[in-house]
């Protein structure tokens, strides 16, 4: 769990983070987004206090930040950054192992630990372990970045735009990928990133951030449906914004059951998104299609009205509360 | 069988790069063993000259005290511009970068005769004047290539390994150093390589060593004496510089290759 309250932090004159308040729940995944130089690497790097804050408090599981030995409070905080800050003189399974290393796991320890999360990262120890961070493709390397972060278990996880050098496939791939091991692992995570979209796929709580002030946070679907001001909503998309909502909802979760009509000829698994389906819509010139489950059975049905309309709904219940 | 296989392929990767140090290391010993063989050669240099070949010492010791006399100044030289390189690169010492380059630089630029002709009255004749002259002179190219090859670490890399919980001195001993290693390399062989030249002028001083055959054919007017002289100094200087061109290769292999 992290705790910041009233966090401010001066660069001499300059005004770098302005009392930000911010709970991460453990096991929840936090966003930090906004424009280059509104304060968010900055705010990462005070956890870990690779930059000391300036007041305010820092608390990590019950404990303010300064009261932890500064190396411990490192080794179970993983980090991954953005050029993956990978050793170049070391191979993939060294670079991997630096953690476990440094706390001082036996090597046949480290050794497990290394290929259990090349395994889970997908790289094939015999192809990987011996390379040089020059010899890997950039999704390959930020693999290894996140390998890295993992390695000693860490509750906690910093990460500040791991991908944003790659290329838009390999960064979805990526992407998808962090978040299935999210689903998996649970881990207490900061992420910084200008890509609103990424943080919006990934994030459990999304912090807006601009000028080191936080303009507003909350789950993505609280901020898409009800932003502040016009800077939030630009960054959400403007128009957009109707369809980066419906990418986070499920058809599974607006569908009508099966009526006394025909099935639609068009089907869409129930796990895929309301933008998904109304992209098949637009295709197939339909306003209902077939829910289908994972074998293909239809489950029910989603007519074009009952999505429009239940997005009004979401938007009116959501004032109100 | 496999043994064979094994030893072929060490020759293989091993071989070229160290061929040129082995090569200038025995003309080197050829010269010291046999300069007599060449006595004709420098006979017709020299048609007039009483003795062509220098023999008021044999060239085996003159070698030994050349090296001794560049060795020591070699290694203070490195222990001193290493340490003062990365101790201005600490934070605690920052203070003192630019004093550092300044002094080195100054050591530089005055020349070493200068420093003998001040060091004989202080220290007397012999071998420790031309010692501390080298040491001076040789500082500059180490702490330069310490300073830039500590300074040319992407400072991204740096943070990552504190972030990951290295002590500063796990990030210097591990991720510094083993980076900067192929840049102070190159220093320390320019350092050494200029000295092996620079250490002749003992021979004014009376650190008796290859500078002498010069030393002593300039005073008589003998070139064969001048060319022995400057020949084994050359072929010093070849294989110490060639030694060091090898193992900057074997670096930079390790480096880039699996």
């Amino acid at each position: 769990m992290i705790e910041l309250s009233h966090v401010s932090k001066h660069f001499g004159e300059d005004t770098a983070v302005d009392d930000i308040s911010l709970h991460v729940a453990k096991g929840k995944f936090c966003a930090l987004v906004g424009s280059s130089g509104c304060g968010k690497s900055t705010m990462l790097r005070m956890i870990n206090r690779l930059i000391e804050h300036s007041s305010g408090d820092i608390v990590i599981d019950g404990q303010a930040i300064e009261h932890y030995d500064l190396v411990k409070l490192r080794r179970r905080i993983g980090y991954a950054i953005q050029s993956t800050g990978l050793f170049p003189h070391w191979t993939v399974a060294r670079n991997i192992g630096l953690v476990p290393r440094l706390l001082k796991w036996s090597s046949a320890d480290v050794k497990a630990r290394v290929e259990e999360l090349m395994c889970l990262l997908g790289l094939p120890m015999d192809e990987f372990a011996h390379k040089y961070p020059h010899q890997l493709s950039g999704g390959q390397a930020q693999r290894v970045g996140v390998a890295r972060a993992l390695a000693a278990d860490p509750d906690i996880l910093l990460m500040d735009e791991p991908f944003g050098a790659l290329d838009p496939i390999t960064r979805e791939k990526l992407q998808d990928e962090l978040a299935k091991l999210q689903a998996q692992l649970h881990k207490t995570v900061v992420f910084v990133t200008h890509d609103m979209d990424e943080a919006l796929k990934l994030a459990d709580h999304l912090v807006v951030m601009r000028e080191g002030r936080v303009v507003q946070q909350g789950t993505p679907l609280a901020l898409l449906q009800n932003p502040v001001d016009p800077f939030v909503e630009s960054l959400l998309g403007g128009l957009e914004r109707g369809l980066k909502q419906a990418a986070l909802t499920r058809v599974k979760d607006h569908m009508s059951s099966l009526g006394q009509s025909l099935p639609a000829q068009s089907r869409i698994p129930g796990d895929f998104s309301l933008r998904q389906a109304l992209s098949m819509m637009l295709r197939d010139h339909c306003d209902r299609l077939t829910v289908v489950d994972q074998q293909d059975m239809p489950i029910g049905e989603l007519s074009l009205r009952k999505v429009v309309k239940e997005a009004q709904l979401d938007k009116v219940s959501h004032r109100e509360a | 069988m496999k043994r064979d296989g094994d030893r072929e392929n060490l020759l293989m990767t091993a071989g070229p790069r160290w061929l040129w140090p082995v090569g200038w290391a025995l003309m080197l010993l050829v010269g010291v063993w046999a300069m007599p063989v060449l006595e004709p050669g420098f006979r017709w240099l020299e048609p007039d000259a009483r003795q062509v070949i220098y023999s008021r010492a044999d060239f085996v010791s003159l070698l030994a005290r050349h090296v001794f006399v560049v060795g020591i100044a070699a290694v203070v030289t490195i222990s001193v511009g290493v340490l003062a390189g990365i101790a201005v690169t600490r934070q605690w010492g920052r203070d003192f970068l630019p004093l550092i380059g300044q002094l080195a630089s100054l050591g530089q630029t005055f020349p070493p005769v200068a420093v003998l002709a001040l060091a004989v009255p202080v220290l007397g004749f012999g071998t420790l004047p031309i010692i501390v002259a080298l040491m001076l002179y040789g500082l500059l190219p180490v702490v330069r290539n310490t300073l830039a090859g500590l300074h040319d670490v992407d400072a991204s890399l740096k943070q990552a390994a504190l972030a990951m919980g290295m002590t500063s001195w796990q990030v210097l001993t591990r991720v510094e150093l083993p980076l900067a290693t192929p840049v102070i390399l190159a220093g320390i062989r320019t350092s050494v390589t200029i000295n092996i030249a620079t250490a002749a002028l003992g021979a004014t001083v009376g650190a008796s060593n290859l500078g002498d055959p010069i030393i002593a054919g300039i005073v008589n007017g003998n070139m064969a004496y001048v060319l022995q002289g400057a020949l084994l100094i050359a072929f010093l200087a070849l294989t110490v510089d060639s030694l060091f061109n090898a193992l900057q290769q074997q670096l930079q292999i390790r480096l880039s290759a699996p």
